[in-house]
């Protein structure tokens, strides 16, 4: 199996969807990389061949996406400045709760994850 | 939606003035003020606010990394509750 920009390894999927399970690497930039470096599309993630692995390579790293790693630590980065501030943003990361303004009276369950029943204590 | 590059970013004209003030006789008294909307510029740095939430004035020291972000984000509005909270005291 062919391995990109460190440890990624995709599979038998055609090289555009194949690119997608590059962390940073989503339709759009998959299709624009395929496109740029004049790949057959149809090809599939284990024909390719060294220097299509190259050309793909430098393709990502011109445009200087940030990717993997790069990008986790720029996300976790953030996430970090926002709660040392100690700004609203800050907070509700902290606390798990959704950021932008939607309700927590109901839902937001992607931020709260499942439910836990909470029962009052007496006294 | 974000507000449009074109316009800049908006400050209090009475906010500003006060800034001006603070950083012209370089006086460490916090401001207070109720321009919650305000954006912090990189002159705000270092000075101390005292950012009206409704209710009282917070204390919010400006440090670099608070730029591009309002004041009314460092003063809460809302008080946290959780439960049994009300069974302490």
């Amino acid at each position: 199996m062919p391995r990109l920009l460190g440890v990624d390894i995709p599979n038998y999927k055609k090289i555009e969807y194949a690119l997608r399970y590059i962390y940073g690497v989503g339709p759009a930039r998959a299709a624009q990389v395929v496109a740029e470096t004049g790949i057959d599309p149809d090809t599939r993630a284990k024909d390719l061949t060294e220097e299509d692995l190259n050309k793909i390579t430098n393709a990502i790293n011109e445009h200087k996406y940030a990717v993997e790693g790069d990008l986790r630590r720029e996300t976790a980065a953030n996430l970090k400045r926002l709660q040392a501030i100690n700004c609203y943003r800050g907070l509700r990361h902290r606390r798990g709760l959704p950021v932008r303004g939607q309700r927590t009276s109901t839902n937001a369950r992607t931020r709260k994850g499942s439910r836990r029943t909470v029962g009052v204590m007496k006294k | 939606m974000p507000r449009s590059i074109k316009k800049g970013f908006f400050i209090d004209p009475s906010l500003q003035d006060k800034v001006d003030e603070a950083v012209r006789s370089n006086s460490r008294k916090p401001i207070n003020t109720w321009s919650r909307r305000s954006v912090i510029t990189p002159d705000f740095v270092g000075l101390n606010f005292k950012v009206h939430n409704g209710k009282s004035f917070i204390d919010v020291h400006v440090t670099e990394n608070m730029v591009g972000h309002k004041l009314g984000e460092f003063s809460l509005t809302r008080t946290f509750k959780t439960h049994g909270s009300h069974t302490k005291k």
